[in-house]
């Protein structure tokens, strides 16, 4: 192995932070759900990079669960979007704040 | 009872009752599109649910997790440590398709004109498949699957009413609040992964020592677990989402996300952070003891959920509220823990759990009650309903003293019986005294707002004139069954506490 | 008979069914609870008659069994040795069958004299009152035969309550409640520091039980004999502090200085109710719970001249109130309180037989006067005032003879019952005054007393029934019936002949075996050795003295108390035994407003409630109102102003919650990561 283990560990903090960074200031519902699987990325690389460092598979194979999930998650998110549209003709994530305090 | 005889896989039997039931749902739905046949659905859920808990408590009774030098038939592991099943796997369980039959009762009537009845039911079904598999999941690969298979279909549950903006807004919410909560946890598991090489619960401990090099890396892992769990049982600061998906939720939702899935919550803290993440060698390799977050977490978080519910006037934000402050309560099991112990504080977490189980349901049903009738949202709105409805209103009564915490109601004992073992905890960790004290500081707090609604129900006078109230049989019946169990929890509380602390100490090991 | 002993719990038993009976049923009862009251106290009189037969004949001549332990601690006291346990049980000895007989005998005569008292003038709410009397008599029956001071000490709280109601029974009159409410609140001001002391008794000793191996008298005897320390101080200064406590509650009940104020009032309640409270009940309860654990005082001179120091001064003190007063029922109630200073006189110098002698005797000529002062007013129509009366002798001869009996023992009068018990009293003190300066003082007072004693029975007895008439109602006054008649013929004759029960003079003079009441409390026909009089004398560190021989001592003594009763009675006679007396009170000058205003006790102790603890409690009241609700007001308002502030931070926006959510996970990890040293 010639990529050391903290290189990955970097990209992936990277990815996590970038992820994070646009779940804080975007206000699209859609980038945010982007922003999401960003971050869920960051995770399977992590998982992928330790799965070839520790040598065994356990890492990949749950990277493998973990899109699996996402996808069902932006599925379901997609079709909060879908209804948040119908009702507030929008999907900026902010316009929805009938409930607070 | 010859459970030795069924195949291993069988152990998981309730939920796979559970997601059995869920699929004969979609096989209802798929013969007959769109149907309104509200009575073979919500019936269909009911006895799915039911029969979940029959094979749970048949599980129980045949000594199933039970070490076998009691006699017992000992835990079960399943796919190579994947899925254990143990008392505190039953325990929950229990907890979990209680709460799920009298929500599937309730919305018989709550969700009568409702579009997408099957639809509805099968969601339900599977996110109690999800949280019946939160119960025995034993490797973050499992626990994670799990809690998103309890999360997802709680999402579209929650938004479920789509013409409702209350509906959509909390769901979006909600969803918004646990797509990132999920990703932190799923980071924090690449993580622990990273610098211990399993995912497996016990392989995890076993190779602790080998993290030394990336103490950093796993503390930073295990602190993103617990945002995790701390999501999923809706405890600070990953609680936002909680008074606003309570609140738009249909009622019977609310009720089964802040009971049933508040508990499959702590039940995989629990079980994670005691088999995984044992305190003393955790504490080698991260250089500080993991009780610590729990207990700033437990303290925040019942005061945070008690101050806010103390000056609410819409009654379900309230016990949006409320149910936060109970989370924090249930956190001392965690912070209680010790390099010695601790079974006994994470014993009354559960118990609590329990007894929080029945009468927070019931309380989010009452709602679902004045909702149905229309009646209107805030305590004002309640005023005098006590005159047309008494025995909905006197198990309100019930559920309100219960969850303040007044004897003889089974949540005094539970909730006393986590004071006294707080105390005793204090002996490790001096910081429980502090616990206790906010403890006894938020129930004393939480019985001003808890009592105000009985007071507006009980003794106040209506606003304006009332129509004549419904008397639905389901809501009606999911009440007071709520109620009796909170009120039978009394004498039954001691088995409870066995089962209880028996479940914590096998877990704890 | 030893069978017998197992109806003992029906003796009490008896009166709580009729107090059921005439609360539940009383309306439509014939006599409104008359009639159960009426078998009831004669069942249980039978019963105690049957139980003073089975001490005298049966072989142990006691009883005492454990009923019911209703709370065994695990605890033992300072140096008790088994844990200790709360119980209910009976001790049935010579003392507390005599007394036993005694209550039901005038609580029986007293629902008899009622059936006319109170039925016949048509009063309402006799269902209440019947089932006051049933309940008191309940109380003071079980409160005798208690076996222990925490069973003793709740039954002596339940006669206090029955008292206030029964007291109180007028309630629409101005005057009953507020005396009920006197009466109720300074006996509960002596109980509370007898509860203290039934504490301190149960801490220290770790067994409250009276009588046996196991009693708190024996621990405290073992205890002195060790002469160890019980909570930092000697063992006797110990036992006189929880005796002096105990005694608090005696003060209280019993009427004695500075206590007493209630009794004169409590008069605003019937006069059967006066009776049953004076003779046999409320006021006996003070002074049978001194001679019950006698054995416990015994142990302390201190305790023992406290006892009678304020026994001998309460004689005298009450005695000259008594003199002025015009009420009939006033002069009655004071000849009480000093008549209870008499007997505290005489147990705490240790005249155990003496002092209950006169317990015995007073409750027969006092219950006599009681009543009789009843018919009294009965006949003249419900007036009290004896300037107007007079004369009424001729007209009901019943009603005088009867009466006079009892004046004439009250007095002390020879042979009547009460010059034996107060001759015996006064003996007792004299010799052990001959040692002790304090109890010859005590002597002197009570000596004294017995004068004024003379003199006001019998200005009483020539004010109301001698003389001419001096109102129409005198001179034709109502008539009684044998209801009223009956039960004053009995008392009558006991209150004449009881002295028999005791001659210990006539005793010593002839050595005739005739001191039966002594041979009775001695345990001769049968007892408790510990609880026997030669018992308690052994233990009463008096010496005794006397002038010339013994028998010289006693004849003086008899003489002089004698001589000073006939000097009051003719003192009376000269001033009051005229056709037209006049008030004398002119030649008392400035004594006369002191007398006639109580020593100003009531003024003092209005003072003392209106000018000191008033003043006090308004302070405290005001702190609690400003400081420590102002505080809890403050804790709430801030509560929920910081709930209103917290509940901000959920301000709506999605995008802030998940920016709250990284901010307070980032600050859990910034303390969490410095503190275990991730960043290095």
């Amino acid at each position: 192995m010639d990529v050391p283990i903290e290189y990955f560990v970097l990209l992936s903090m990277a990815l996590f932070s970038i992820g994070l960074f646009g779940i804080l200031t975007r206000r699209n519902a859609l980038l945010f759900l982007m922003s999401v699987e960003i971050m869920v990325n960051a995770a399977n690389v992590n998982l992928i990079a330790f799965a070839f460092y520790h040598g065994n598979l356990t890492g990949q194979v749950f990277a493998l669960f973990a899109m699996a999930l996402a996808a069902a998650e932006v599925a379901i998110g997609l079709g909060i979007v879908l209804v948040l549209y119908r009702n507030f003709r929008d999907v900026d994530v902010t316009v929805p704040t009938t409930m607070r305090w | 009872m010859a459970v030795l005889e069924l195949p291993q896989w069988t152990a998981l039997a309730p939920a796979l009752v559970f997601v059995a039931t869920a699929l004969a749902l979609f096989v209802i739905d798929s013969i007959n599109p769109h149907t309104r046949n509200r009575s073979l659905l919500a019936g269909t859920t009911a006895v799915g649910a039911l029969a979940a808990l029959g094979v749970t408590v048949w599980f129980m009774l045949a000594g199933v997790g039970t070490p076998t030098a009691e006699g017992g038939l000992g835990v079960v592991e399943l796919f190579g440590g994947q899925f254990v099943v143990d008392q505190m796997t039953l325990f929950f369980t229990t907890v979990v398709s209680i709460v799920t039959a009298l929500v599937a009762v309730a919305s018989y009537d709550y969700m009568a004109d409702h579009t997408y009845q099957s639809e509805y039911y099968s969601l339900i079904m599977l996110a109690a498949t999800g949280m019946a598999a939160m119960a025995a999941a034993n490797s973050l690969v499992t626990v994670f699957i799990a809690l998103e298979l309890a999360s997802l279909p709680s999402y579209a549950l929650v938004a479920i009413l789509k013409d409702n903006r209350g509906s959509v807004e909390a769901g979006l919410k909600y969803f918004l609040i646990g797509a990132l909560s999920s990703a932190i946890f799923l980071y924090g598991i690449s993580l622990v992964y990273g610098a211990t090489g399993h995912l497996q619960l016990e392989a995890i401990a076993d190779n602790l020592d080998g993290a030394d090099a990336y103490g950093g890396l796993l503390g930073l892992g295990i602190l993103m677990l617990i945002g995790g769990f701390a999501y999923k049982t809706a405890s600070v600061p990953f609680h936002f989402w909680a008074p606003e998906a309570y609140e738009g939720a249909p009622a019977p939702i609310s009720a089964f996300l802040s009971s049933a899935s508040k508990a499959a919550g702590f039940v995989i803290a629990f079980r994670v952070f005691t088999t995984a993440f044992p305190v003393e060698a955790t504490t080698a390799v991260i250089g500080i003891d993991w009780t610590t977050a729990f207990v700033v977490l437990a303290i925040v978080t019942m005061t945070l959920g008690n101050f806010a519910a103390a000056t609410q006037d819409n009654v379900k934000r309230m016990l949006a509220y409320s149910s936060i402050g109970h989370a924090g309560y249930a956190l001392i099991g965690l912070a209680g823990l010790s390099a010695d112990g601790g079974e006994l504080v994470m014993g009354a977490a559960m118990m609590h759990l329990f007894v929080y189980g029945f009468m927070n349901t019931g309380a989010f049903l009452f709602v679902a009650l004045a909702e149905y009738w229309g009646v209107g949202r805030t305590f004002e709105d309640y005023n005098g309903l006590a005159r047309q409805a008494p025995v909905a209103c006197a198990a309100l009564g019930i559920f309100m003293f219960s969850l303040a915490g007044i004897p003889p109601l089974g949540g005094f004992w539970s909730k006393y019986i986590l004071f006294t073992e707080t105390i005793g905890a204090a002996g490790t960790n001096g910081a429980m005294l502090v616990v206790a004290a906010a403890l006894v500081v938020n129930s004393a707090l939480s019985l001003y707002y808890y009592s105000r609604l009985v007071k507006a129900v009980w003794i106040e006078d209506p606003i304006g004139e009332r129509d004549a109230l419904a008397q639905p049989i389901g809501l009606y019946a999911a009440i007071v069954v709520a109620a009796v169990l909170t009120v039978v929890a009394l004498p039954a509380f001691g088995p409870i506490a066995d089962a209880a602390q028996q479940a914590a100490a096998v877990a704890i090991g | 008979m030893e069978g017998l002993f197992d109806y003992a719990p029906a003796i009490a038993l008896f009166p709580l069914a009729a107090f059921v009976i005439a609360l539940a049923f009383g309306p439509k009862l014939p006599k409104k609870g008359a009639i159960p009251g009426i078998v009831a106290t004669g069942g249980s009189l039978l019963l105690s008659l049957a139980m003073l037969a089975a001490v005298a004949g049966g072989e142990e001549g006691y009883y005492h069994e454990t009923l019911f332990t209703w709370a065994a601690g695990d605890a033992a006291g300072e140096i008790g040795t088994d844990a200790i346990e709360f119980t209910f049980g009976i001790l049935i000895d010579p003392l507390a069958a005599l007394m036993l007989v005694i209550v039901s005998l005038v609580a029986f005569l007293v629902h008899v004299f009622s059936l006319e008292y109170m039925n016949a003038e048509g009063e309402t709410g006799l269902p209440r009152y019947y089932a006051g009397l049933g309940l008191f008599t309940f109380s003071m029956l079980a409160f005798v035969y208690a076996d222990n001071l925490l069973m003793a000490f709740m039954f002596f709280e339940l006669v206090g309550l029955c008292s206030f109601l029964l007291i109180g029974f007028w309630f629409r009159t101005r005057s009953a409640p507020s005396a009920a409410k006197k009466a109720f609140l300074v006996t509960r001001f002596g109980d509370y520091f007898f509860l203290i002391g039934v504490v301190a008794i149960a801490a220290t000793f770790g067994t409250v039980q009276f009588a046996g191996e196991d009693s708190f008298v024996a621990a405290a005897a073992a205890a002195i004999d060790d002469g160890g320390q019980l909570f930092g101080f000697d063992a006797e200064t110990w036992v006189t502090i929880t005796g002096l406590l105990v005694l608090g509650g005696v003060i209280g009940k019993s009427a004695q200085f500075p206590l007493h104020t209630w009794l004169p009032d409590a008069m605003e309640g019937p006069t059967t109710v006066s009776a049953l409270i004076h003779a046999a009940t409320m006021v006996a309860a003070g002074v049978y719970l001194v001679a019950r654990m006698f054995g416990y005082y015994a142990l302390s001179p201190t305790a023992l001249a406290i006892i009678a120091f304020v026994g001998g001064f309460t004689a005298l003190f009450a005695a000259t109130m008594g003199v002025v007063k015009d009420d009939i029922k006033q002069v009655l109630a004071y000849s009480t309180i000093s008549q209870y200073g008499y007997m505290m006189l005489g147990l705490g110098v240790g005249g155990y037989v003496a002092g209950v002698f006169h317990l015995m005797n007073h409750a027969f000529f006092k219950a006599l006067l009681f009543l009789g002062s009843g018919a009294v007013i009965v006949l003249m129509h419900h007036e009290q005032d004896m300037w107007k009366m007079g004369g009424l002798k001729d007209k009901a001869p019943v009603t005088y003879y009867t009466f006079l009996a009892g004046a004439l023992a009250l007095a002390g009068i020879v042979p009547f019952s009460g010059f034996w018990s107060k001759d015996e009293i006064l003996y007792d003190a004299l010799i052990v005054g001959l040692e002790q300066p304090l109890i010859m003082a005590a002597y002197a007072m009570g000596l004294i007393a017995v004068f004024f004693t003379g003199f006001y029975t019998f200005r009483m007895v020539f004010l109301t029934f001698h003389g001419e008439p001096r109102t129409e109602t005198a001179e034709d006054p109502h008539s009684v019936g044998w209801a009223i008649k009956a039960p004053l013929l009995v008392l009558g004759v006991l209150a004449t002949v009881a002295g028999l029960a005791n001659l210990a003079p006539v005793a010593k003079l002839t050595g005739a075996e005739i001191s039966f009441l002594e041979y009775w409390l001695d345990g001769e026909y049968g007892g408790l050795e510990a609880l026997t009089y030669h018992s308690y004398h052994e233990t009463v560190p008096f010496e005794e003295g006397a002038i010339g021989s013994e028998t010289t001592t006693m004849l003086l003594g008899a003489g002089l108390s004698l001589g000073l009763a006939l000097a009051g009675a003719f003192t009376a006679h000269a001033l009051y035994n005229v056709p037209s007396p006049t008030r004398h009170t002119e030649k008392l000058g400035g004594a006369y407003d002191v007398l006639r205003s109580n020593y100003y006790q009531d003024e003092y102790q209005v003072w003392l409630a209106e000018g000191l603890t008033l003043p006090v409690a308004r302070a405290a009241d005001r702190f609690d109102q400003t400081v420590i609700d102002g505080a809890v007001d403050g804790v709430s308002s801030v509560s929920l102003f910081g709930g209103d502030r917290v509940k901000r931070i959920q301000s709506g926006i999605v995008t802030n919650y998940a920016a709250l959510l990284v901010a307070g996970f980032i600050a859990l990890l910034i303390v969490l990561g410095f503190l275990g040293g991730w960043f290095l």
